[in-house]
């Protein structure tokens, strides 16, 4: 807390700025201090439930119907390989993304593609979840070596968000 | 008539469906997620499930109508329906999907077809009785009460 004593200013008018300046920091760090997660899935009704599974766990959640407008989303789809990495951070600044939920079988960008992006970017040390309804050996093999946090069968349950949030927070370092 | 009338028909009622395979257990999860800040949850989910299958459903007959039928194109909508359904717990609609898929693996359009009439039937059973049983909440809920919680043995 910061309570300047200030001598030069009308001392009636101040204090209640000072709180509502305050009231509206705290509101806004508490906003960054939820869990964002991203959530990719081109099906509607996935989406619309996968959201609300995210926020019965209080997470902030964005809704992204496809791989493309996920890579958009984080900046990475206009950009090559081999672009600075200053320049890159700057696009990023502000954006903050805790945890990635995608489909495996999108039209277009895949889960797998936005998987493989993801990992070889700004982005690599988001956990990023891959889920899919049909279950696959190979398939789910192929996303863990591609660097999948975990591949979960649909549809999910209040049980599996638990699980993978319980996991990623616990993973966090500890500030 | 009473609200604990319709209270117990509707507890019968969604009880019946889950005993005849209508349902499964992935509803049950819908509606546990249902809560004051989003009341109407399971309706809205359900509703966007009948757009989203009307709108495949008519897909499917028009590519299973083609002269020269695309079965990767009719595998996909399948695949989106078998989806769809599962999520929301419509699970004979989902294992007709299967079926569905099969045929369309081994490009048999009789069998194809034959599939898609069961899809739609199994669709529109289920429709039918999700829309009766909304009917049964809405009026209990107009009558003052409040929607019991069906406890199932899973």
């Amino acid at each position: 807390m910061e309570l300047m004593k200030s001598d030069n200013i009308v001392p009636d008018r101040q204090p209640r700025q000072e709180e509502i300046m305050q009231q509206q920091k705290q509101q806004e760090e508490e906003e960054e201090r939820r869990f964002h997660v991203l959530a990719v899935d081109d099906s509607v009704i996935d989406r619309k439930l996968l959201e609300k599974l995210l926020k019965a766990f209080s997470c902030q959640v964005t809704c992204l119907e496809s791989g493309e407008k996920a890579l958009e989303y984080l900046g990475l789809l206009h950009n090559s390989a081999t672009a600075a990495s200053s320049s890159q951070s700057q696009q990023h600044q502000g954006l903050k993304v805790n945890l990635i939920m995608t489909d495996f079988s999108m039209p277009g960008t895949s889960g797998y593609d936005l998987l493989k992006r993801v990992k070889g970017s700004y982005w690599k040390d988001v956990p990023v979840v891959v889920m899919s309804s049909e279950n696959v050996p190979s398939r789910i093999s192929m996303c863990l070596e591609g660097g999948a946090e975990e591949f979960m069968l649909k549809p999910l349950q209040l049980s599996d968000v638990h699980k993978i949030q319980a996991r990623i927070l616990k993973s966090l370092p500890q500030s | 008539m009473e609200v604990v009338q319709i209270q117990r028909t509707l507890m019968d009622y969604t009880k019946s469906l889950f005993m005849e395979g209508l349902l499964d257990s992935q509803f049950l999860q819908l509606q546990q997620l249902q809560d004051e800040s989003n009341p109407d949850f399971v309706v809205e989910v359900v509703s966007l499930f009948f757009d989203d299958s009307e709108k495949l459903l008519n897909e499917l007959t028009i590519a299973l109508d083609q002269p020269s039928v695309d079965f990767k194109k009719v595998d996909s909508y399948v695949h989106q329906l078998k989806g769809s359904s599962s999520s929301i717990g419509a699970q004979r609609v989902k294992n007709a999907c299967v079926a569905f898929r099969n045929f369309c693996q081994v490009q048999n359009i009789e069998g194809c077809l034959t599939c898609l009439q069961q899809v739609k039937q199994e669709y529109y059973l289920v429709k039918n009785k999700l829309e009766t049983l909304f009917r049964l909440e809405q009026q209990i809920v107009t009558s003052g009460g409040s929607i019991p919680m069906i406890e199932m043995g899973f």
